[in-house]
């Protein structure tokens, strides 16, 4: 009971007003930049040849803020969205006026996570394992070469190393497709030859993704490990004659994870912003791009439909690994 | 017995792993070996030979077989027979210029944004009339004939074509256009509702092919909302609209049109959408008028990068890309079957019907001076200005219209006496600012960088102008003065208060485009005379714009004319005073908010001429032209420049610059007037 009273409430309330919070924060951002939606879908009418005339204007003016919810005060407003919220209804998009929210992020968003959960438990893992050994084998050959990889993988700017893969593996080699998520033609249904297809079209994003991140995580691990393995603990252990393998797992890598368990809750949460340019280098379908036209748009209830979900994303998983860290680290007690 | 094996040593493997991987590197490093043709074949070939036949002369051919080496084959280029589920000789593929279809299930185009330029506009439907700047012509498409209207332009009859059937096989009429009217005013939803409840006390249809427009007001250019240029109002299908509850709700899938192509399918992720040529495309507006499209399969596609669109074209995925001056560059320099639209430099797309430039706030100081902006205009020197905004590829117009399509024609080379004879006031003595000669200096200038073109006047005209304005900062300085500016010490200029004179030049932040590369240019001009010019790129342009928070920009000096045809009200009209609006407030007019009594009177005119009065429209808009040059509320520098790819690898005869056939873009509504023209290579 200790622990509910002492920890768990106060860190459950805490939860509620950090989603509070932000997504207040994201509820005026929008409206405070000077991108009016109401306008921006006039300049596309104007675009598309409409004829506007200055009495159709101001109607136009009118009747768009009515459909888009603008009317009334910004506490009005902000009454009416958290009323929706609670309905489960993100409103409808302006610029895609009247498609849904809930259906524009739920199409775009098993590919998002498609590519972006799969390849940070990739990367984390692959980044981890071999970081961990590389950092405990630091003077052997192998992981010298290794580090000299990720020296030079690292700093390569993501949108340079995309491409560069997109220009080898797609025009030189002609392995893989140049652009979108699955074949023309293709039409997404529960077969094996639309999943083949669509691991084809993801093969370069993932790559791309995990290379990069992969030699983050790898250098991360191995600069922990190393620093771990000067500890005294470690030093003791191996002049106490402990199995190698036992210090290896239990006593250096399983202590250098920590930080990196909070790495991965972070990156997890992150995952429900998109991943921008994989999508522009790759044509990939996903959140990014749709986050990115809504800003650009003034799309104020798809901006925050978009980005409540990556609220909820961040701070759930953050209260997981606080919740769960007792398990990671038996150093720390919430009694 | 066991068998003994060697295991390879970490050295021996890392050795091994090093000299295969050298040896890999060489050979992709070496010359190819020239391909010699050795083998030999028998040919038959004709020889004519002539003989003596009984002492006569007779010509006598004969078949014989010689050996013969063998023409070399051109090396086979690698291009899939299929393009995912499609045939690829059979197919265009082009791509979708707004990105991403975000709705992609949804074709009920009438309200909100549904990417028109995924195909909807471009193949599968037609308006009543069509604008194709290329040729300058307006082509009627579910119109037969011009719009007719009373003398006083309060009613308004149009003729429809006959034998027009949509998609579904449903014959199009009367009924679809009134239907369509009566909806668009029922909904406010609708995002023209506003303009036909405005305009519109009735509509009916006279006959199965007329309907008739009784307006609330008189408005002589009632119909050119049926006018497509990338945009009007369309038809819906009155027997599918009818059968739903809330046409506002209704997704319009699959889409039904009355262009020569019918929906086939789409990437629910809206990567793509392709469509089929219809079986009965003779009963679309462009099979009547140019007869069967070529392609079999059109296919919009989103490229979200430009090096995904040049790969695609390299490997034959992209029939036309659109590209930025360095893509197109790029392009060219690494395909073998890729051409422009011009075939020489400046290879260009120079027929946009846009006016680029320089677009002062008029309402904000010093720019309220005219001899401020004439003195910006005279600081510039076109050569050095177009080499650094395009890479001299630009066509100066003098005017606020561009040079293109009919407008060279109608307005350009009319006002050539009057241009050459127009004179400012500078300090009590005229100065004559136009130079006819201005083209000339900047195809020297070209020519100079070493491009090469041909030199023919009709050459330099088209690619160049007629002319533009004289490079005169003695006469700017003069102006300036006059009107209490100053330099400093340092030779910068200082304002009338004695205050550096700081200009921010607003434009987008995509700094390829128009905006932004009349900036670069303007600014670079500006600071070389003494103005402490800077580029200020904001994502917040169009909003800063219609307020009137700016002092420059790079927006159009004019409004778009409508490229095809002699009537200038579209451009003419944004200068009406009735559209102004207080600094702070949106305008409704152009967004110089520059306006005078005398264009308002020219404006009023041309309201009141019938817009088909082609000789009376070209003299008032004349006087239009004349008005904007003297008051030179924004610069007109060079008009709109695109960067066309079209690969010839599976599809020939496009419309470039020899044979400007229609507008050469993939996302304008004109598109479909190509595709009967389009030769297939056979490959």
């Amino acid at each position: 009971m200790t622990f509910v009273k002492r920890y768990l409430i106060p860190r459950l309330i805490q939860y509620v007003l950090v989603i509070w919070l932000g997504i207040t924060v994201v509820f005026l951002i929008p409206r405070i930049t000077p991108n009016d939606p109401v306008m921006r879908m006039i300049d596309q009418m104007q675009a598309r040849g409409s004829t506007l005339e200055p009495g159709t204007m101001d109607a136009i003016i009118r009747d768009l803020t009515q459909m888009y919810g603008l009317e009334g005060s910004w506490l009005d407003q902000y009454w009416a969205f958290w009323g929706r919220l609670f309905r489960g209804d993100l409103g409808v998009s302006f610029f895609q006026f009247p498609t849904r929210v809930n259906k524009l992020i739920f199409t775009a968003m098993p590919w998002t996570l498609g590519l972006l959960l799969t390849t940070t438990a990739i990367t984390w893992t692959l980044g981890n394992i071999i970081g961990g050994l590389a950092g405990y084998y630091s003077r052997k050959g192998w992981s010298r070469i290794l580090d000299a990889v990720a020296m030079v993988v690292r700093p390569l700017p993501y949108y340079i190393f995309a491409f560069m893969l997109l220009l080898i593996f797609a025009y030189v080699v002609r392995w893989f497709p140049i652009t979108g998520g699955a074949s023309l033609g293709a039409i997404p249904t529960f077969t094996w030859a639309f999943i083949k297809d669509v691991l084809w079209h993801s093969a370069l994003p993932a790559i791309s993704l995990i290379v990069l991140g992969g030699a983050v995580t790898f250098q991360t691990m191995k600069l922990l490990v190393q620093n771990i393995n000067a500890e005294n603990f470690v030093q003791y252990a191996k002049l106490g004659g402990v199995k190698e393998n036992r210090i290896v797992g239990k006593y250096v890598i399983r202590n250098a994870l920590l930080p990196q368990i909070t790495g991965l809750a972070l990156g997890l949460g992150q995952i429900f912003s998109g991943a921008l340019i994989t999508e522009i280098v790759y044509g990939y379908p996903g959140l990014g791009m749709l986050l990115y036209r809504a800003i650009v748009n003034g799309d104020y209830n798809l901006i925050m439909g978009i980005t409540i979900f990556s609220i909820f994303g961040i701070t759930t998983a953050i209260l997981i690994v606080d919740l769960t860290y007792p398990l990671f680290d038996p150093r720390v007690r919430y009694t | 017995m066991k068998e003994s094996r060697k295991k390879l040593t970490r050295r021996e493997f890392l050795r091994s792993a090093a000299v295969f991987t050298t040896a890999m590197v060489a050979t992709a490093c070496t010359t190819p070996t020239p391909q010699i043709i050795t083998q030999r074949e028998e040919v038959p070939i004709e020889v004519t030979r002539v003989v003596e036949v009984a002492g006569t002369p007779v010509v006598q051919v004969e078949q014989v077989v010689v050996t013969a080496t063998a023409e070399p084959a051109p090396p086979k280029e690698k291009a899939p027979d299929v393009l995912g589920t499609f045939p690829r000789s059979e197919t265009f593929i082009a791509r979708i210029l707004t990105g991403r279809v975000g709705s992609p299930d949804n074709f009920n185009w009438w309200v909100g944004w549904k990417w028109s330029d995924r195909g909807l506009q471009n193949v599968a439907t037609e308006a009543l009339w069509t604008v194709d700047f290329a040729t300058g012509e307006i082509i009627n498409g579910l119109a037969d004939g011009d719009a007719k209207y009373n003398a006083d332009f309060t009613e308004c009859t149009i003729p429809l074509r006959k034998g027009v059937a949509w998609s579904d096989g449903e014959p199009f009429s009367a009924a679809d256009v009134v239907y369509t009217v009566e909806t668009l005013m029922a909904y406010t939803e609708f995002g023209a509702h506003n303009y036909f409840v405005n305009n519109v006390a009735s509509v009916t249809a006279v006959d199965d092919y007329t309907v008739k427009f009784v307006l609330n007001q008189p408005n002589s250019r009632f119909h050119t909302t049926f006018l497509d240029r990338w945009g009007c109002t369309r038809i819906m299908p009155k027997h599918i609209f009818e059968k739903e509850a809330d046409p506002v709700q209704f997704t319009f899938n699959p889409f039904v049109g009355v262009g020569p192509y019918k929906l086939h399918s789409f990437d629910p992720q809206g990567a793509w959408t392709a469509w089929e040529r219809r079986e009965d495309w003779d009963k679309s507006p462009t099979g009547i008028l140019y007869g069967m499209p070529k392609p079999k399969y059109v296919i919009y596609q989103f490229f979200a990068d430009e090096g995904a669109q040049i790969l695609a074209q390299l490997t034959h995925q992209l029939d036309a890309a659109e590209l930025s001056a360095d893509g197109l560059k790029a392009l060219l320099a690494q395909s073998k079957t890729s051409r422009a639209y011009q075939p020489t430099f400046p290879f260009v797309v120079n027929n946009d019907p846009c006016i680029t430039g320089i677009n002062f706030n008029t309402a904000r100081s010093p720019f309220d001076l005219l001899d401020v902006r004439w003195a910006l205009l005279l600081a510039i020197d076109i050569v050095e200005y177009t080499s650094i905004a395009v890479d001299s590829s630009g066509t100066l117009s003098p005017v606020h219209v561009p040079h293109l399509g009919p407008y060279p024609r109608d307005y350009i080379r009319p006002m050539q006496d009057w241009l050459k004879s127009f004179t400012i006031d500078v300090d009590g003595e005229p100065f004559a600012p136009y130079d006819p000669e201005a083209p000339k200096r900047v195809a020297a200038y070209a020519k100079s960088r070493g491009y090469v073109f041909p030199d023919t006047p009709e050459f330099i005209e088209q690619a160049f102008g007629l002319g533009w304005y004289k490079y005169a900062p003695d006469v700017a300085e003069k102006l300036l003065l006059k009107n209490g500016f100053s330099r400093n010490a340092d030779g910068k200029w200082l304002l009338p208060d004695g205050k550096p004179w700081k200009i921010s030049f607003l434009c987008e932040t995509t700094l390829s485009g128009m905006g932004a590369r009349n900036a670069a240019a303007a600014v670079q001009q500006w600071k070389k005379f003494g103005i402490d010019a800077e580029i200020f790129p904001s994502e917040a342009r169009a909003d800063l714009i219609a307020v009137g928070d700016f002092d420059v920009s790079g927006d159009w000096p004019a409004q778009e004319p409508w490229g095809a045809g002699p009537d200038l009200y579209r451009v003419l009209d944004r200068w009406n005073s009735a559209y102004l609006r207080p600094v702070g407030e949106r305008t409704q007019g152009h967004s110089c908010r520059w306006t005078s009594e005398k264009m308002d009177n020219i404006i009023k005119q041309l309201r009141e001429t019938d817009p088909f009065d082609t000789e009376k429209v070209i003299a008032i808009g004349i006087e239009g032209l004349k008005e904007a040059v003297t008051n030179m509320p924004g610069i007109p520098t060079y008009g709109y420049i695109g960067f066309v790819g079209w690969d010839e690898y599976f599809w020939t005869n496009y419309p470039g610059s020899e044979n400007p056939y229609t507008q050469p873009y993939t996302h304008w509504p004109n598109f479909k007037y190509m595709t009967p023209f389009l030769e297939p290579t056979g490959r």
